[in-house]
């Protein structure tokens, strides 16, 4: 038990935090500049799991890392294309169609991986971690903190960039405006679908570089169903972060906690809960929270609706 | 929910209607089942491309699919008893759809009831055997109910999304049965995670001799039948259709929302709670880990198809159990991966959505 | 595969023109089928079965056909029968969770010789094969307790073959070394490759210096959290060889034959021989159960390790040592 305590415990938690929590915080703050423009998204899963096999794939066949990620990225924009097009243009219920993208991106990954690749052997070699000279050598927090990979640094830049394209530039005013008065902007002459478009493209690219961290930059291989409902956990990041990018960044940390902690916890043979009570912990948390951050009605005035011009 | 239904009125003054009140009704139902089955052709139109695409032939493989199905009394029983969970907990999610309470979390609620009516199946052995099958069935509702409940109450008190709870209490009641099967109720003196067999007394009586159908199909279709009457005929599912067109009008017409809210999930989650444990009494006779394969997630689409109309969710189910037996022949016969059939169920909904919001424009072009 | 699926559907499509799904027309045709649940695909558990059978249809030139399940016990029931009623004589339904439906199918069709992998069951033509994982587990918690201080186990499921393996792993080691200790992961799935990386990453820095996966696909990320960690850290292939995958880091690797043994008793279902209880394959079989060294490995066990390993091996073909439901 007292080893729990131990700043060791510690370091390893913070680590495996970040790493765990980082597709988390690609898909929510692609979920948040979505929903910002009024566009409630569920199927980041199914385009998260594009992401990770079109990624894999393109890294097993060429060999090629950043082209992986990019057709990681320009995958999970296609997906949102669909999307988009259903839910924006055709103007059908979001949840509806954010529902069959889930069960697109099950099915064709699973269908393609089963028809084409099969056996994938050693793998693909993912994305290095990288030593941050001095810091690294740290002691205890050191690894966890300043040896990552690109991509889990990445997420500290996401933030503040996203923070300012919706807060500082005029296309992140009016595609909030979109989110909030679809009228208004429509009457002042801007395109309301083209804003949603951009915005759900955004967030489905961000998705799908979430999953293609998951096969590009973690684990190494394509496993169907592999985002294990993290795309769901997005979401609900979504709504606990009441739609702020920053605040999407630290819930997901903490959500990347409650698996870090789930796993470290079961490990210890002196902890004796069962294990499912530990791994339905991240999904009761996300409950409650949503209970603390009652009343607050900071989500966008007309998400989930699609504008119909008058 | 985008495509509202249309009320009576407004049909009777279409220029489709009739003098004759039966050619009328023919012609209106005619006219409402050509959009779903429009978007299942283009939904496997869009699975042949596939199957084209990456080798396969797709006439062939159709022909495999249905010609399995249907080719026997045993092999359509066996697609019945597909049919019975969907369309059960499908009748469901109407009436939560129509109340515009995204409820996504059948598949915890089927868990939920099937939990609790194992509990009640492996226990209690004194009783008569049709009570105790009643026992079961009605713990299974209950839980499923109550489990839905949750998300509602959490909806109207904390203004918290049904989605993210629904979502969230799939994966606490997923968990929650792998629990119990692999501790509490876990079969006595077995290495198994599965609780004991129900003893063969309750088990649900087979409608078909020397087939597994059981009654459950008969009765998830005089529940889709309460339902219709529930939600078209009923005060109280007048209320839950309002508030799904327009809480804030309802809310000024002096009807209770929260109330009507609260009633629609869990009205859905009772249907897929005792679809949890129709199944178990009926088919398995244990409960798994995995007693689901995605009921609760396919009974969405079997909704969809059926535009939110109970009676409908009968056919919707129907034919998305015939896609789930026809693609284990497909796979039994061609060969062609199973998971094909998510690929299909993806793109009935999308073209379901999209033919109805497109026929949703042009019947209102302003709001 | 890819090019075997599509010569198989050709002959598909010429046998669905012909009425396939009707009764079996050729009497004399030697069947077999293959229920799995989840996808044959997937490295580990339900590939074995898959290869299985096509070892039975090279060596006993048996036609086949496998179908991939949802994991919905639902569902094996009908496709149990609907291969007993196309007159196939041998199926097989890997894992336990097919026992139920095999023993009522089974009553319908009582020539059809029924297979269930992962089970002690024995009724009639039905008939249970298990692989006795906790055995070969056994030695390499042997050679993790003899080399090292500390190993990290991770299951997919808490199901009976992965439970009763790490209770192997566990005796081997104690038995070796009571002092050394086992930290134990269940991921509740078999698909989560990531947390299996992060499970196996905690362990190694809580000290263990052995991590053995036993998760099918998602043990594949914990094998990579080795490679990562350096030569220093040791693991095992399960099921199949990956030592490609981190040759510095596998010491050593079971497999189980599985093929092997179902030639085997196929090979006697054909000659009218039907086994007359149920089949638990052991270290006993030599030519299903295989556990062979590494010696390209940074630490390649050292020999009296090997010894070591040597004797409790014959102790548990003896029957002498007890690898597991030791409770």
């Amino acid at each position: 038990m007292e080893h729990i305590l131990t700043l060791g415990f510690l370091a390893t938690t913070i680590g495996a935090t970040w790493r765990l929590a980082t597709p988390i915080i690609f898909a929510s703050i692609g979920e948040v500049v979505s929903e910002r423009a009024g566009v409630l998204n569920i199927g980041l899963e199914g385009i998260m799991l594009i992401g990770a096999f079109v990624g894999f794939w393109t890294m097993y066949e060429t060999g090629h890392l950043p082209l992986a990620f990019l057709a990681a990225v320009l995958s999970g924009v296609a997906a949102g294309l669909v999307f988009a097009l259903f839910a924006i243009t055709i103007k059908a219920n979001q949840i509806i169609v954010g529902a069959a993208i889930n069960l697109l991106g099950l099915g064709l990954t699973s269908f393609l991986f089963r028809t084409y690749l099969v056996h994938t052997g050693q793998g693909v070699r993912i994305a290095p971690a990288i030593d941050i000279p001095l810091l690294s050598g740290i002691p205890y927090f050191g690894a966890p903190l300043f040896k990552q990979n690109l991509l889990v640094y990445s997420t500290l830049l996401l933030p503040p960039i996203v923070g300012f394209l919706l807060y500082r530039t005029s296309f992140g005013l009016t595609l909030r405006a979109v989110g909030e008065h679809p009228k208004a902007v429509d009457v002042a002459g801007r395109s309301v679908a083209l804003y949603r478009y951009g915005a759900v493209l955004i967030g489905s690219g961000l998705a799908g570089l979430g999953g293609g961290y998951l096969t590009l930059a973690h684990a190494n291989q394509f496993v169907e169903g592999m985002t294990s409902g993290r795309g769901f956990i997005a979401l609900a990041v979504v709504v606990f972060a009441r739609w702020s990018p920053a605040g999407s960044f630290f819930v997901s940390l903490l959500f990347g906690m409650f698996y870090a902690l789930q796993l470290q916890l079961q490990a210890e043979p002196s902890i004796h809960i069962p294990y499912q009570a530990l791994q339905a912990m991240p999904y009761l948390a996300t409950i409650v929270a949503l209970l603390l951050v009652r009343n607050r009605m900071d989500a966008p005035a007309t998400l989930g609706v699609p504008y119909r011009k008058a | 929910m985008a495509d509202i239904d249309i009320p009576p009125s407004r049909k009777a003054a279409s220029p489709f209607s009739s003098n004759t009140p039966l050619l009328a009704w023919s012609r209106r139902l005619l006219k409402s089942m050509l959009p779903p089955l429009v978007a299942v052709l283009v939904a496997l139109f869009a699975g042949a491309v596939l199957l084209a695409v990456t080798g396969f032939n797709p006439l062939d493989i159709f022909t495999v699919m249905v010609s399995g199905v249907f080719q026997n009394v045993r092999s359509i029983a066996e697609m019945l008893l597909k049919a019975t969970p969907l369309i059960l907990i499908g009748v469901g999610l109407c009436v939560s759809f129509r109340c515009s309470i995204w409820n996504i979390g059948a598949e915890g609620q089927f868990y939920a009831g099937a939990c609790a009516a194992t509990f009640c199946g492996v226990n209690f052995a004194g009783l008569p055997p049709a009570l105790h099958i009643c026992l079961v069935l009605v713990a299974g509702t209950a839980a499923g109910a109550l489990w839905a409940a949750i998300a509602g109450v959490l909806k109207v008190a904390f203004n918290a999304s049904e989605i993210v709870t629904t979502i969230m209490l799939n994966y606490i009641a997923i968990f929650m049965t792998s629990y119990l099967v692999t501790g509490p109720l876990m079969e006595q003196g077995a290495a198994y995670p599965q609780s004991a067999k129900f003893a063969h007394a309750i088990w649900l009586p087979r409608i078909i001799p020397s087939t597994r159908l059981h009654i459950g199909i008969l009765i998830a279709v005089a529940l889709a039948v309460v339902a219709y009457v529930f939600l078209f005929r009923s005060s109280a599912g007048y209320a839950v259709r309002i508030v799904g067109i327009n809480s804030h009008a309802a809310r000024y017409a002096g009807i209770s929302v929260s109330r009507s809210i609260v009633l629609a999930i869990a009205i859905s989650g009772a249907l897929a709670g005792l679809a949890g444990a129709v199944q178990i009494e009926g088919v398995t006779y244990r409960l798994y880990q995995d007693i689901s394969p995605g009921y609760g997630f396919e009974a969405i689409a079997v909704a969809l198809l059926a535009n939110n109309n109970p009676i409908g969710a009968i056919l919707s189910g129907i034919l998305f159990a015939t896609l789930d037996s026809g693609s284990e022949l497909m796979q039994i016969n061609a060969q062609v991966p199973q998971v094909l059939v998510f690929v299909i169920q993806g793109m009935v909904i999308l073209s379901v959505v999209g033919f109805a919001a497109l026929k949703f424009q042009s019947a209102r072009p302003s709001e | 595969m890819n090019i075997e699926r599509r010569q198989c559907l050709v002959a598909m499509g010429a046998l669905a023109a012909m009425g396939v799904l009707g009764p079996a027309r050729a009497a004399g045709e030697f069947k077999m089928g293959l229920l799995v649940a989840g996808s044959v695909a997937e490295e580990g558990w339900n590939r074995i079965a898959y290869e299985a059978l096509k070892r039975v249809e090279k060596e006993l030139g048996a036609k086949i056909s496998y179908v991939e399940l949802q994991q919905n016990p639902a569902s094996f029931e009908k496709a149990f029968r609907d291969y007993a009623s196309q007159g196939y004589q041998v199926i097989l339904g890997h894992g336990f969770e097919f026992q139920d439906s095999a023993e009522t199918v089974a009553e319908d069709y009582p020539d059809t010789v029924f297979l269930i992998s992962s089970s002690n069951i024995h009724q009639g033509k039905v008939i249970g094969l298990n692989t006795d994982s906790s055995q070969p587990f056994y030695l390499m918690g042997a050679i993790a307790a003899k080399m090292g201080k500390s190993a990290g186990l991770i299951g997919g499921m808490e199901i009976p073959p992965i439970k009763e393996a790490l209770e192997g792993f566990t005796n081997g080691a104690k038995d070796a070394s009571p002092d050394f200790k086992i930290s134990q992961v269940y991921l509740g799935n078999f698909s989560d490759a990531t947390a299996a990386k992060e499970a196996a990453v905690n362990m190694i820095h809580s000290g263990a210096d052995f991590i053995v996966p036993d998760a099918d696909a998602a043990g594949l990320g914990a094998i990579q959290a080795v490679r990562e960690a350096g030569p220093q850290i040791s693991t095992f292939g399960i099921f199949s060889d990956q030592t490609e995958i981190a040759p510095k880091n596998i010491l050593g690797t079971y497999i189980a034959d599985y093929g092997q043994g179902i030639v085997r008793i196929v090979k006697g279902v054909q000659a009218g021989t039907v086994p007359t209880s149920n089949v638990d394959f052991g270290l006993k079989d030599a030519d299903v159960m295989k556990f062979f060294y590494n010696d390209k490995a940074a630490k390649p066990v050292p020999d009296d390790v090997r010894k070591y390993v040597e004797e409790v091996k014959a102790k548990i073909i003896a029957g002498e040592i007890k690898t597991r439901y030791r409770k």
